[in-house]
This record gives C-alpha cells, sequence and structure tokens, in this order.
C-alpha cells in the first residue's frame, strides 16, 4: 500500500506529458489510488488501537512516517470522500474550459488538485514537526495554485496573493509553537508539544496555535481570506477548500486540545466566545451578500464558529470536570466536521452548477431555476436543509450534541459556568433562526420565482455526470440523519483515544439512547410526509386542479421586478445589526426638474467591518506613511555614498559608547 | 397518547371559541363554534388553483409543514409517561421540527414570485429568528430548575412549592403565552383578521394555496396553537390531583386560554410593523430574566 501511495504522488507528474483528454482519467485514476491506499489504513486504525506507515522517504530530520490514529483516520476519510467527489464534478466542470486553456494550465490544475489532496492526507498523518510543517506548506501552495485557476482576471489574481500571504502568516505562527516547544524540551513534534504542557503553562503556546491554525479554519477576526478566495475559485476547489481544508486547521486544533492540561478554563472560554462570534457574525454577513458563492463561503465561517463552540464547551467540561459535557461538546464539535464537509461542498458544487448553466452566481439576476434546472435545485434544497440543522438531515444531529451537554451541565453549574452556558445556547439558537432566514434568502432567490433579469439564453440542466457527487454526498447526509447512533458512537469511540479520556459506558448509553429517538422521529417524520403525500395526489385525483397567474390584489400585469430581492429581504435584518456591517447604498434620487428621467441604477454593499477594523486600517495606515520614506530614494548617487557612511558612523559611535 | 387526544379535543374548539368572544365583545352573535373546522373541511374537498410560477416546492410545502407540526405534537406530554417521544433535549427537537416546517411554508411563498408573498415570507423567517431564542432560553431556564431537560421530565418535576417558584410560574407562563400569539401569528404581532395585503404576516404567505394546501395548512395552524396552550396548560396543572379531574382542568383551561385570546385581540390593536422587532425582543429578554430567578432560588450567586 505504501508503494501505491508513493507511486500516486510520482506518476502525477506524468500529467504534464500527456495529451489533453489523457490528463483527466490519470488524475482520477491517481486520486483512486490515494483514497484506496489511505482509506484501508484508516479503517485498520480504526479497527486497532492505530498503526505507523513508514513512507521510505526522508526529510533533514529523520525518516517520513504516517502515525494515523482514530482522529487522524476520521479526517483521512473525510479528505478522501470530498476529494473524491470534488474531482468527479470537476470533469464535467472543467469541460468548457478545456478548449480555452493552453494544456499547461490544466495539466498545473489538474496536478495541484492530486497534491492538494496527498499534502492533506499527509498533514493528518505526519507527527514531526518539520514534516508536518512541510506538509502544511504543500497544501497552502497547490491550493494557492488552485485558487487562481482563472489568473487571467486581476481581481482574481489579487485574491490569490492575499490568500498566500496569509496562510504564511498562518505557517509563520504554527512554527514559531512548534519552535517554542522545541527549545524548552528539545523535540520538534507533536510529542515536543505534550511535553510542553505538561511542564509548563499552556494559555500561551495554545494561543499560538490557536491563531496559526484559526487561520486556516477561518475563526474570525482571522476569516478575511475565505470570503475572497471561494467566489475565486472555481467550484469543485471551493467546495473542497471549504469542506475539507479549513478542517485542517480544526485538526491541528483538535490535535493540541488533545493535549491540553491546565488553564482550561481561560482557553475554553476564549475557544467559545470566538466561537460564538465567529458563528453569528458569520451568518449576519452571509445574510447581506448578493453573491452566491461568497454567502457560503461567510456560512463555512459560521460552521467553523459552530465548530469552535463545540470545542469551547469541550474544554470547559474537562476544566469543571464534567465528563459528559466534555465528551458531548467535543462529538458535536468533530462531527460537525464531517457534517459540515458533506452539506458545504454539496452546495458549492450546485452553486457550481448554477454557474456552468447561467454563468453567474449573483442572486440579483437569478431565480426560477427550478424549473429548468429541478435535480440541481433539489440538491440545493438538500444541503439548504442540512445547513441550517433542520431535522431529518445530519446538521441537527451534530448540533443536538452541543445542545445536550449545554442542557445535561446546566442543573450542576456554577453561576459563570451557567451565564456560559446560556450564552452559547442562546448563540446557538440565533444561528439557527439566522440559517433559516439565510438559507430562505439564498434558496428563494436562485432558485425560486421568476428570472430577476431579462433572460438572454436558454437555461438547462446540466450533464448527468456533475450530478453524481450530489447523489452520493446527499445519500451520506440522509444517513447520518437516520442513523445517528452509530455516528455518535463513532465520534465517542475517536474522543476515547484523546489522552485522559475515557468515556464511561453511561455516557455512551445515553448518546446512543437520545440519538436512536432522534432518527426514529426522523423516520416517522418521513414516513407521515410521504403518506400526506399519496393522501393528497388521491385527494387532487378527484377535484379540478387548475393552474393560474399568481395572485397579484387584482393587479396581474406585474413582472419580475415585483419580486423580492437579496437587498430587501435583507433590509428587515440589516436594521437591527446595523451597527455591526459597514452597510453602503449608493442612489440618487430623482430631482423636481427630471420630467423625462433617465434610467437609474441602485447598487448596495456590505463590507466586511471586522476585516475593515483589524486588517485594513493598519495596511491603509501603512500604505499612506510608507511611502514617505521614498524621499530617501533620490536617484543622486552621491546621497546613495553617504547613507552607508552615515550608517558605518552611527556603528562606529555605538561601539564607542559600549551600547553594543 | 392521551396527550394527543387531548390536543385533538382541543383543537376542535379553540379557533371556533376565539372567533365566538371576538364577535361576543363587538356586538354581533357571532359563527358557531364548529365554524371554522367546517370552513377547513370544505376545502379539503376543493379543487386548487396552481400560480403558473410555483413548482414541486409549492407543492410540497404544505404537506411538509402539516407534518412537521403534526410530529411535534407527539412530543407533548400531559400525563407521567404519556408523551410518545420523550428523551434528554426533546424540545430541541421540537422546536427544529417546527423551523423545517417554516423554512418549507417560507420557500412556498417565495415559489410564486408574488411581491406581497415575498414580504410575508421575509416577516415570517425575521419574526421566527427572534422568538426562538424566548421558548429555548424559558425551556433551559426550566431544565435549570429542574434538572432534567426533556417536557415531560421537567413538567413533572416543576413544583411549586415556595413563594419564589411562584415567580417563575408567572414569568413562564407570561413568555409561553407571549410565544403562542407570536407563533401562531395573531395580535398584537399579526392581525390575521386584516384586509390589507401590506400589513400581514402569515396570512400573505399562504395567498396562492387554495384547496387542499390551504386546508392543511390551516388545520396546522389551528393544532400549533393547542401545542403551545397545552405546554402553558402542563406549566399550570397540579400533579397532585386526580387524572379525571386534571383533564377536566385542563379543557376548562384550553377554554380560557382561547376565550382569553378573543378578549385580548378584540381590545388590542395590531402593533406598527416596525416596532415588532422590539415587541418580540422583549419576550426573550422577559425569559432572561427568568434566568436570573432561577440562579437566585438555587443559590448560584
Amino acid at each position: 500500500m505504501v508503494t501505491v501511495f508513493n507511486l500516486a504522488l510520482l506518476i502525477s507528474f506524468g500529467v504534464f506529458f500527456l495529451p489533453k483528454k489523457w490528463k483527466y482519467p490519470l488524475c482520477v485514476i491517481l486520486h483512486v489510488f490515494l483514497v484506496a491506499s489511505t482509506t484501508s489504513w484508516a479503517i485498520q486504525a480504526f479497527t486497532t488501537d492505530g498503526l505507523s506507515i513508514p513512507l521510505g522517504i526522508s526529510t533533514w530530520s529523520g525518516p517520513i512516517t504516517m502515525v494515523i490514529d482514530r482522529l487522524s483516520a476520521y479526517f483521512i476519510l473525510i479528505i478522501n470522500l470530498i476529494c473524491l467527489c470534488g474531482i468527479l464534478y470537476a470533469g464535467g466542470y472543467l469541460k468548457p474550459y478545456m478548449s480555452k486553456k493552453r494544456a499547461v494550465f490544466i495539466s498545473l490544475h489538474l496536478f495541484s488538485f492530486l497534491w492538494l489532496h496527498g499534502a492533506m492526507l499527509l498533514v493528518t498523518t505526519m507527527r514531526d514537526g518539520i514534516a508536518f510543517l512541510l506538509a502544511w506548506e504543500l497544501m497552502s501552495l497547490f491550493s494557492f495554485i488552485l485558487v487562481i485557476f482563472e489568473g487571467q482576471k486581476e481581481s482574481t489574481l489579487k485574491t490569490g496573493i492575499n490568500y498566500l500571504l496569509q496562510m504564511h502568516f498562518g505557517f509563520a505562527l504554527i512554527m514559531i509553537g512548534f519552535l517554542i516547544a522545541d527549545n524548552q524540551t528539545g523535540h520538534l513534534s507533536f510529542d515536543g508539544v505534550a511535553s510542553y504542557f505538561s511542564t509548563k503553562k499552556n494559555i500561551l503556546l495554545f494561543l499560538i496555535f490557536f491563531a496559526g491554525f484559526g487561520i486556516k479554519a477561518g475563526f474570525i477576526p482571522l476569516h478575511s481570506w475565505l470570503p475572497r478566495a471561494h467566489p475565486a475559485a472555481p467550484s469543485h476547489v471551493s467546495g473542497v477548500m471549504s469542506g475539507v481544508m479549513i478542517k485542517m486547521g480544526i485538526y491541528g486544533i483538535f490535535r493540541v486540545v488533545s493535549l491540553l492540561q491546565d488553564n482550561l478554563m481561560a482557553i475554553g472560554t476564549i475557544v467559545l466566545v470566538i466561537g460564538i462570534v465567529s458563528g453569528l457574525m458569520g451568518v449576519i454577513m452571509a445574510i447581506m451578500q448578493h453573491d452566491l458563492k461568497k454567502l457560503l463561503a461567510y456560512h463555512s465561517i459560521e460552521n467553523i464558529g459552530i465548530i469552535g463552540m463545540g470545542l469551547g464547551i469541550g474544554i470547559l467540561g474537562k476544566a469543571v470536570n464534567d465528563e459528559t459535557l466534555m465528551i458531548l461538546g467535543l462529538a458535536g464539535a468533530l462531527l460537525h466536521n464531517l457534517n459540515h464537509a458533506l452539506f458545504k461542498s454539496l452546495l458549492f458544487f450546485t452553486a457550481g452548477n448554477v454557474y456552468y448553466a447561467t454563468h453567474t452566481v449573483n442572486m440579483d439576476s437569478l431565480g426560477g431555476l427550478v424549473k429548468n434546472m429541478r435535480y440541481t435545485s433539489i440538491a440545493f434544497l438538500v444541503g439548504a436543509l442540512a445547513i441550517s440543522g433542520i431535522p431529518p438531515f445530519n446538521g441537527f444531529i451534530s448540533e443536538f450534541l452541543i445542545y445536550s451537554g449545554i442542557l445535561h451541565h446546566l442543573p450542576l453549574a456554577d453561576f459563570s459556568m451557567s451565564l456560559v452556558s446560556i450564552g452559547t445556547l442562546l448563540g446557538l439558537v440565533l444561528i439557527g433562526g439566522l440559517c433559516i432566514y439565510c438559507f430562505s434568502k439564498a434558496f428563494g432567490m436562485s432558485f425560486l420565482g421568476t428570472r430577476r433579469s431579462e433572460i438572454t439564453q436558454q437555461v438547462d440542466e446540466v450533464p448527468k455526470g456533475m450530478l453524481v457527487p450530489a447523489v452520493v454526498l446527499i445519500g451520506l447526509i440522509l444517513s447520518i440523519g437516520l442513523r445517528a447512533p452509530f455516528f455518535g458512537g463513532l465520534m465517542v469511540d475517536i474522543l476515547g483515544q484523546f489522552p485522559g479520556i475515557n468515556p464511561s459506558n453511561l455516557i455512551r448509553e445515553e448518546i446512543s439512547r437520545s440519538l436512536t429517538m432522534t432518527s426514529n422521529i426522523h423516520i416517522l417524520l418521513i414516513v407521515i410526509i410521504a403518506a400526506l403525500v399519496l393522501l393528497r395526489v388521491w385527494a387532487q385525483s378527484r377535484v379540478k386542479v387548475a393552474t393560474g397567474p399568481t395572485w397579484g390584489c387584482g393587479y396581474s400585469a406585474g413582472d419580475f421586478r415585483h419580486q423580492y430581492t437579496p437587498t430587501s429581504y435583507a433590509d428587515s435584518l440589516r436594521q437591527i445589526v446595523d451597527p455591526l456591517i459597514d452597510y453602503q447604498r449608493n442612489y440618487k434620487s430623482f430631482t423636481e426638474r427630471e420630467i423625462f428621467p433617465p434610467p437609474k441604477t441602485f447598487h448596495t454593499e456590505s463590507k466586511d467591518l471586522i476585516e475593515e477594523k483589524t486588517i485594513l486600517s493598519w495596511v491603509n495606515l501603512l500604505t499612506k506613511y510608507l511611502p514617505r520614506a521614498g524621499v530617501a530614494q533620490s536617484g543622486l548617487i552621491n546621497h546613495y555614498l553617504i547613507y552607508p557612511m552615515v550608517f558605518l558612523l552611527i556603528l562606529g559611535l555605538l561601539t564607542f559608547l559600549n551600547v553594543i | 397518547m392521551l396527550s394527543l387526544t387531548l390536543i385533538l379535543v382541543a383543537s376542535i374548539y379553540f379557533p371556533g371559541i376565539i372567533a365566538k368572544v371576538k364577535a361576543l365583545t363587538s356586538g354581533r352573535k357571532g359563527p358557531g363554534i364548529l365554524q371554522p373546522w367546517h370552513d377547513i373541511f370544505r376545502l379539503f374537498k376543493k379543487g386548487s388553483v396552481y400560480s403558473t410560477s410555483s413548482s414541486f416546492v409549492f407543492q410540497i410545502g404544505a404537506v411538509i409543514y402539516f407534518s412537521s407540526v403534526l410530529v411535534a405534537a407527539l412530543f407533548i406530554p400531559f400525563e407521567e409517561n404519556d408523551a410518545l417521544f420523550s428523551f434528554t433535549g426533546d424540545f430541541i427537537l421540537f422546536s427544529y421540527l417546527l423551523g423545517l416546517g417554516r423554512f418549507l411554508i417560507i420557500l412556498s411563498a417565495l415559489d410564486v414570485s408574488s411581491g406581497f408573498e415575498g414580504m410575508g415570507a421575509n416577516r415570517e423567517a425575521f419574526y421566527s429568528l427572534l422568538i426562538e431564542p424566548a421558548f429555548f432560553i424559558m425551556f433551559s431556564a426550566l431544565a435549570m430548575f429542574t434538572g432534567y431537560s426533556s417536557f415531560h421530565d421537567i413538567f413533572v418535576n416543576l413544583h411549586y412549592d415556595n413563594y419564589f417558584s411562584i415567580m417563575i410560574a408567572v414569568i413562564a407562563g407570561y413568555v409561553l403565552a407571549n410565544i403562542t400569539l407570536v407563533e401562531t401569528s395573531r395580535l398584537p404581532v399579526d392581525d390575521p383578521l386584516t384586509h390589507l395585503e401590506l400589513t400581514m404576516v402569515h396570512e400573505v404567505m399562504v395567498l396562492d394555496h387554495s384547496g387542499f394546501d390551504l386546508a392543511l395548512i390551516k388545520t396546522a395552524t389551528n393544532l400549533k396553537f393547542v401545542l403551545f396552550s397545552t405546554l402553558s396548560a402542563n406549566c399550570l396543572i397540579p400533579q397532585a390531583l386526580a387524572l379525571w379531574e386534571r383533564i377536566a382542568i385542563f379543557l376548562v383551561l384550553q377554554i380560557a386560554f382561547a376565550a382569553g385570546i378573543g378578549w385580548f385581540e378584540s381590545f388590542r390593536a395590531r402593533n406598527k410593523m416596525a416596532m415588532n422587532a422590539q415587541y418580540i425582543l422583549s419576550v426573550s429578554a422577559v425569559a432572561m430574566v427568568l434566568i436570573f430567578v432561577i440562579i437566585i432560588i438555587k443559590n448560584r450567586i
């Protein structure tokens, strides 16, 4: 199996030398190689206690070994699933580009996609610091290449560079974290971090790692790359990036959290608060968007926030010695990784279908797609329901685990923990309600009603091949909703391998009991709906069913302009969250003199206030003042000769004064 | 099954009583108690007209809305060991099930591409987003008070044995009553009898539904009413009484509740649309008071 894995990565270079039409099939085969080898290891890791596989390659810090425990195995399975769906989807999505793009760009894209897959697999299995950082860097580089697939557009290229810079900032933080641990313990690895945590104060090192991994995951206020990069990338890439690549940040945080020893109260509270803020701000910003893919990108931040909330209460549970709270919180966070990977990639793939068919993802000019793209809209609807945490789909299960953890703890909590618990609960409820608001908007505006712009071309359903990944993902989404106890038990099994966690049978039974009830109710719900649909068909077969124009209070000459738009739908919420967003509206009203007014335009935009306050304000200051230093660059050789002279003089003076 | 039977029985006369009381207070004779159900049954037998711009979402919307309310009804307990489903945290699933129905009814409203129905859909999404925290805060407060987190266990263990806990009953009753009014789109947030589309919330969403679908929606709304009033009744009925006494109290309470709503609606004007958000948020704020009362009772400070 090791040979298969290595061979797949090695053969991938062959993509560059093949004729155009063979590149894609080769890539699919190589992906299958990667999936086959690592999935077999992951399944072994679940049945045994874990395994380590030497890859037969060395870095300067020693041979590279894959260490797979259950946590790694779980993430490997998610990566394999979503990457496989991604490459299958890419087959259809890239078809129009095959003739437009030069062969070398196509090969580079496919090659990077494969290597992103490989690099993520390595990230989840490397324990040695150097190897981990190398894998992390490979992941960032190849995802950068994937983002700038349409690099002929200047905005895409700019986004890509922004992405690359932010990723390296995160990389630097993670490296600093490892170096601190190395400096104190002599091990540049996760073991070093573990022994650092057992001897020194935990909070500083944890926060460094949390910031480093948090940039990848997209926690607010480190999120600003996310809403730019996801819309710029092609849809199969956004699906994989949002579905699994940002989860690598979560994986890193989980790995570090599993090693924590003290300062748990403070760490838990910080993670929890950042989680709540990310969740709420993510979904509020999502509601304000017009661009379907940008909306989905902000939703990734929201879901990462939910994962953060689960993690936070899990850590707090450990801090207050409530095992049930800890396990339910962590299990909810862990399961939400899988859930989010499933529905978010489904949503990005279907958004890609919309782009494929209509060449736009701007909701202001979409609408009515449900009539022409029936299967795509069903897939999007399932994704929308699942991401809003609505039963009988999977999103509900992970949120339910987090809720039950909090509810279990409430009667036992002291004053501060009561407030924290109620705050978390409130956050989750508000996120749930806002999600319904947001996805009724996203689905309603893009797929329902009638088209919100003059129709220029016929819209058709995408080729069948592009719907295959959606079918797979919907199947899994439903199976988690209907077989929840199995997945809940799996999460507890994974957590059982964390140092210091021994889930008792009582907790297992409790989780299994409520999840069994939940799943049964889901099944009952589906049965009742099916029965009612049949009853309805029967009832309507006996009466007259007609079609007619929509009721417009007697006015039937209205056209698509009478419908609600994304802006107006979001407006009632905007009025109460106005201080949190930077909402701009461009409209000049009619003046008295305009007897025959020309066509008017109306433009609204919501900018990211947090990004502006935290990053852009500093960058703007720099770009304002740094050019003043340009005075020194006068272009005269005599000036340039003075500079080293002055430098040497200062150096001499400082030496003379014994300063240096 | 007892609770389900009681809910169904109460829902037979509930809407009729509201209408009757409203008629009487305004000096009219009013229709019979069973008139609302008579209308619904007539609708079930009628044909339908579908908007040309509607799709399959519109066709399944009403069905899913009704099913979600029906399944949610199975969670409501009345007597010990009575709710069909009872498990830790069941009120979360209850609330999210209602969310499913709401989501689909909002989508059906957006499906017909009418400006009016879009408006209703938008308001429904917005108001339910604001009222949900009140429901959750209230039940987690009760969970905190009793130490249990399923409807059944909460109600069984809810004893008002000192003066403080009577405060809990008062606040919880107020919050639940308001949640009921908002969730079922009654005054002061929404007026089901308003005649102007611009000021409607729930009614404007279902302008294009007809026949079987409209009947389902109306049935579901009536059921929802009784669901919430049963929750309130569960808070109020003492556990110590005999079964028949409790059933009698329950049925009388439902009549009183319906009459109270009719009375309230006769004398209260609808809020200004822009005031609704504030009004609904204030319900959550009152629910927060409940949390602090319980923290004080339990000596957590």
